[in-house]
Order: structure tokens, then sequence, then C-alpha cells
């Protein structure tokens, strides 16, 4: 298929290959050219050799002596009047370029290809094979993961000169109590650093909800990790407010070393979320310290709760689960509404900065909106509660805007999607590491965070993300985040909203587990820059929980590329296939910029296997 | 993968549409699928009766080895469910 002058002028330097047979004596046009977009798989896969190719801007203009089939690449031999070429000597690989430009800040990201399309023409013609890797196509639309280099201090830090004083929005409180030992008792309440759940509770937990047919308490110790367990629905700090403060401002009490754990199945057995669960041994199956997770040495009061047969994949039956544990969850909270304040161990203070003058961005938080476990509870009045929430289907999954500190005192209730690895749950918007990071950027000025669902149906993702870019308009933001969990049909209302926002003339950064398995499924012009949330090994869902979620890590590397972004940097082209160590280097340079090392999490190979697993896989 | 350049078009009908799966009957009794609702691509409300298509390549066994952890697994869920069939 030939080229527009546009696609001609972009790709002036790269190699000329003829679309479609051309008779000798053509005068060379565009519209003879093929797309260079197409040429590294072609050339893998033997198809296209591009040896002694002169480039786009030479040979336009040129006649060609004799007469060549498609996909043949045009060399100096078959054609008159090639003009010279304007780039410096052989095609300069950019890794040179990068090192001199050191000094200055090497800069420059990586990353996805937009959509790239394989179009093949063939004019006439008989025993043509086509060898194409098909992996390789596929990865034309995937994200390499990955990120720029550099922040630029000079420049921030001439902004920081004329910029305004930082202005404290509201201010949260985090009082921490320490909880070393669970046990229950004849009543829930908290002795010391002793926390009894009574005994019977389980009983109302049932009653409270019409399709909870059982429930069982188990305190899971460090000693018990390597017990059985249902798939782990979600993760859950034990927190309430203090006084009238509401969730995002005022006084959050939490316990330290303990959290809620919901598990579950439906009377069949049937895991609740049953697509990729993670049940099986707690310590094979969880990545430990993830912001979602739970961390080595915590204590799990973990419910399992069993829903009415064929429940599991309806609406009202996650929601039960998440409900019947609530209520557990909900005593806990009044009795801590009571402690007495010498038993704060610990009290850390959130202050919501705005810094005028500093690049304003926003932060859009893609949650899950297409129905039963795709679904969350948005601002409910205790931290991570049931009541008072409203599940984002029902709002329409339309944009909802909070304040990172409503987001960090737990406003999402998260019902949990699937693909444990991938899947936001409620803790993790209790740590979100990219909104941590972005408030504490004295470079930019965090205006908020704005949640949208992802409904199930096409137009009314179109809808959805039409609403994220104009609330990013009206907001006059610089730059955005763009963050989605798990993969699958999010991935088209995730590229929407890169279109939205990035026709506005916003620079935009996404993130997303994509690596193999989760490649996107559609692209566009405006998904340049993204950032792969990827820990595992292989570049896949591997069932063990958190372990492919947004991290500390992938926010600074977001963070950085989108610094570059709004500079106004170019981000480099993605490598057709994933390849992890675009990542590595990413981390490398900013590191190198901001002289502070960067901590990688560890992966699913840091966890234990099971002797039979280890006789049978070392 | 050493077959999985070989794509097949296949298609189904929607037998089962619940809030959060899909399931689906390949055409010419080739099987059953059960999916989660994102790994759909939707232009309407899904409703039973609705054909799909999608690409799908032979499957390939990884090997001979048998992963304990999934047949703990299926254990325990068989147990579970002949103790609720009892009950």
């Amino acid at each position: 298929m030939s080229i527009t002058a546009e696609t001609a002028k972009a790709h002036a330097n790269d190699p000329a290959v003829l679309c479609c047979r051309r008779e000798a004596g053509t005068v060379i046009s565009v519209s003879d050219l093929e797309d260079p977009a197409i040429f590294d798989d072609l050339v893998d896969s033997g198809l296209l050799n591009l040896d002694g190719a002169l480039t786009i801007e030479q040979v336009v203009g040129a006649t060609l002596k004799e007469t060549r089939d498609s996909l043949q690449p045009l060399t100096a031999d078959v054609l008159d009047g090639v003009k010279a070429s304007s780039a410096p000597a052989a095609p300069a690989e950019e890794a040179p370029e990068e090192e001199v430009a050191a000094p200055v800040l090497p800069a420059g990201a990586p990353v996805a290809a937009a959509g790239g399309v394989l179009k093949i023409h063939i004019g006439e013609g008989k025993d043509i094979d086509l060898e194409i890797p098909v992996g390789a196509i596929g990865a034309a639309g995937a994200v390499a993961p990955g990120v720029a280099g550099a922040v630029a201090p000079v420049a921030a830090a001439a902004e920081a000169a004329v910029a305004g004083e930082e202005v404290v929005v509201r201010t949260l409180t985090r009082k921490h109590f320490n909880i070393t030992e669970v046990k229950r008792g004849p009543e829930t309440k908290i002795e010391g650093t002793t926390l009894y759940i009574r005994e019977g509770i389980e009983k109302e937990a049932v009653d409270s909800q019409n399709l909870v047919v059982d429930l069982k308490v188990d305190i899971i110790t460090p000693d018990k990790y390597h017990t059985y367990s249902e798939t782990v629905m979600d993760v859950q700090p034990i927190a309430t407010k203090e006084g009238d403060s509401e969730v995002g401002s005022g006084v959050t009490r939490v316990l330290d070393g303990v959290i809620m754990m919901v598990t579950g199945t439906d009377a069949n057995g049937v895991q609740i979320g049953e697509f990729g669960s993670s049940e099986g041994y707690l310590d094979e199956n969880i990545m430990w310290g993830r912001p979602g997770c739970p961390e080595k040495g915590e204590i799990f009061i973990k419910t399992q709760v069993t829903i009415k047969e064929g429940t599991n994949m309806e609406r009202p039956g996650p929601l039960a689960a998440h409900a019947a544990t609530d209520h557990i969850t909900q005593e806990i909270r009044e009795v801590m509404k009571k402690l007495d304040e010498s038993l704060v161990v610990d009290s850390e203070e959130f202050k919501q900065v705005r810094r005028p003058g500093m690049k304003k961005v926003v932060i859009v938080k893609e949650i899950m909106g297409q129905g039963a476990m795709h679904d969350n509870l948005l601002l409910p009045v205790e931290p991570v509660g049931i009541l008072g929430g409203k599940p984002n289907v029902d709002l329409g999954n339309v944009p909802v805007c909070v304040s990172p500190l409503e987001l960090l005192d737990g406003c999402v209730h998260a019902l949990t999607c699937i693909g444990p690895a991938s899947k936001e749950m409620s803790r993790h918007y209790w740590r979100e590491p990219l909104v941590l990071e972005a408030l504490h950027d004295p470079e930019v000025d965090l205006a908020g965070v704005i949640l949208v669902g992802s409904p199930q149906i096409n137009s009314e993702k179109f809808y959805v993300s039409k609403r994220v870019g104009m609330t990013v308009e009206m907001l006059g933001a610089d730059g955005a985040f763009v963050t989605t969990e798990g993969f699958g049909n999010n991935h088209i209302d995730f590229a929407a909203h890169h279109e939205e926002i990035g026709k506005r003339g916003i620079p935009v950064v996404g993130l997303s587990f994509c690596a193999v398995q989760g490649a996107l499924v559609v692209g566009n012009e405006y998904m340049t820059a993204m950032v792969d949330n990827n820990k595992s090994e292989a570049g896949i869902e591997n069932e063990v929980l958190g372990c492919n979620t947004l991290c500390h890590e992938d926010g600074i590397r977001a963070l950085a590329m989108l610094k570059d972004a709004m500079l106004g940097e170019d981000i480099k082209k993605a490598e057709k296939a994933w390849n992890p160590n675009v990542k590595s280097t990413n981390l490398e340079l900013i590191s190198n910029v901001t002289g502070k090392p960067i901590e990688l999490v560890e992966n699913e190979q840091s966890l234990p296997m099971s002797q039979k697993r280890k006789e049978k896989y070392s | 993968m050493n077959y999985g350049d070989k794509i097949i078009k296949m298609e189904g009908v929607i037998v089962e549409v619940q809030d959060g799966a899909v399931a689906v009957d390949l055409k010419g009794r080739l099987g059953y699928l059960k999916v989660p609702m994102r790994m759909m691509i939707t232009d309407y409300p899904l409703k039973v009766g609705q054909e799909v298509e999608w690409n799908m390549s032979f499957i390939e066994q990884k090997g001979p080895e048998v992963n304990e952890k999934y047949v703990s697994n299926l254990d325990i869920q068989k147990k579970r469910m002949d103790k609720n069939k009892e009950v």
C-alpha cells in the first residue's frame, strides 16, 4: 500500500521500497513507496532485504531504469537522478547521539507503537508465499515498556524561582495503632496490641446478606502462610475516620500489622471471579509488599465467604461477599474509634499541596466497570467501607473527580476484577504509588485524580472517554497520566482516553500491564508514552496476586516521562516486541540524573515453590 | 509454541450471558469457551444467540510435567463439591 506525502516526510531517512510493481521509466513518487513502519517484520521473516536501499528522500523524483516488483528496495543501480541525502552519513543509530547529549541530559523514551497496520498489496502474481511472524504483528500494537530519561532540573529550577508558594489545600492525618496478635473472644475489642474478634460474628455477617450462605473467619498469622486459600478477592486496610472527619481529610485511624482479606466461592465451589483466580497456598500466590498486597509478617483476617450457587458472576454476588466481610470490619472500626490516644504508635500527615506556576498534572485512573466483580464502590463513609459508597457501574462509569487525599484515604472500595496479577485491590488505592510520587514531587502541581469506569460496550467507552477529555481540558492541565488495571477490552477506552486528552495538545503518559499477554488491543497516535507495569519474568498474567500492578518504580518512570513530554522531548519509538530491557535502561537514566538509586521490587521468582514443583522444574 | 502462527478463524454462538462473563459454544461442536466480560469486544448489549468470531490457534502441550499446584486445587474443589452434594 502506498504512503502519503506526510508519511514520506516523517520517514524521509528510512529505506525506500516499492509498494507495487513499477515499470521501467517510472518517475518515483511517494505513492510508489511502501510504509517503512512494516519493514521490521518483513526483514525478520526474510521477505525483505534492505541492503543497499536508498532513503525515501533520495529516491523521490528519480527515474526507474528497469522494471521492479513490489517489496523490492530501491538501490542506486536501478535509478537515475538520485538526490543526495540530507542525513549525516549512514543512518546513525541513536545510541551514540545520546551519549553526546549526555551532559545536556539525555531524554527520550521508547514506546508504544500506535496500532501499526500490516498492509500487503499484491498486484498480480502466483505462488506467493508470505510468512510473517504473527507475534510480531500483534506486538506492533503492543507497548514497549518504557520510559524516558530525564527530568530537566535546570528548567525546573528556573521555573521554581518564578513559581508561587506552595498552597496546602487540606491535610490528612493517619494515626497508626499497632496490632501484634489477633484472637477470638466474647467481644470485639482491642487491648494493648491485641485485637479480639467476637465469636459468633460470622452468623450475623451471613444474615446481613441474602446471597451469603456461609462465612468463615480465619486468622492467618505468618506461621500459617502456607495454608490453602480460596481466591483472594480483596485486601483491605482496617481504618476508620475519627470524629466528624470525612474520607480525604481530618484524621484516619488505621491498624498496622493486620489486614482484611476477602476470599470466597459460590455454593457449587466455583471461585468468585473464577477466571485466573489465585486459589492455592497463600505464600505461593501473593506478591508480598505490592501496594495492594499484604506485607510479609502481617496478620490476615481472612473471610471465606460462600455465596448462593451461580451468583459468582452476577453483580450482587461479589458485592454480597464484600458486604458480609465489611460487617466484621465495621465492628472493628467502631472499637477503633474509642481507642485511647496513648496507643498511637505513629502519626503521618499527608498534605494536599498545590504548586501554582508548576506544570499542572492530573491522574486519570481507569477502574473497571463492566459489571459483577468489575465494579468499585466510590466514596464510602468509612475508608474502604461499604455504607455510602456508590458503585461506579450505577454512576454510568462517568468520570468522578477526587482529591489525591480522598484516594489515599480509601475512597475506592474495589470489588476487584479478575487477573490476580494485575488487579488493583482496595489497599492499592490506599498506597497508590503514582499519586504519592506526584503529590510529593516539587516540580509538578498535582491538580487531582479522575476516576473513570470502563464500561463493556464500545459506544459507552467512547462516551465516558469524551467526558474525560473534556474534564482534563477544563482543568487546564499541562499533562496527564492515564492508568488502567488488568487487560482486555479496557484497553479500548484506555486508548480512547489517550486520544481525547492528546488531541487537545496535552501530553499524556499511560500506565498499564502490557508485556506479552496484555499487549494493547488498539493504539493511536497519542499513545507514544507508555509505562508497562509488568514485573513477571515471562510478561504474562502469572496468577500471583498483585505481581504486575503499578509500583513505586513505575510511578517514578511515568513522572519522569511526563516531565519530558511536557518539555517537548521526543519519545523514542517502541521496539516491535516486548523488551524488558527498555525499562531497566530508563530507570538507569533516571537515577543517573536524580542521583538516587531506584530500588526494584521482586517478582514471582522470589516466592517459594512447593517441594513437588521444585523437583519437577529445577 | 511450534504451531502458534497457524491461526484459524473460529465462530461461535453466545449461550450464556452473566454480568461478569460470557459463555460461547464453538460452532461445529468444537468446544465451549467461557471468558470474562472484559475479554469481549462488543458494540451492542450481549444476548444469548448472538454470533461471535475470533482467531485461535491449536492448543499445544507445553510438556509432560504435571503442575501439582493445579492438581491439588482441583482436588480441593472436587472434594468441596462432593461435600455440598451430600448436604
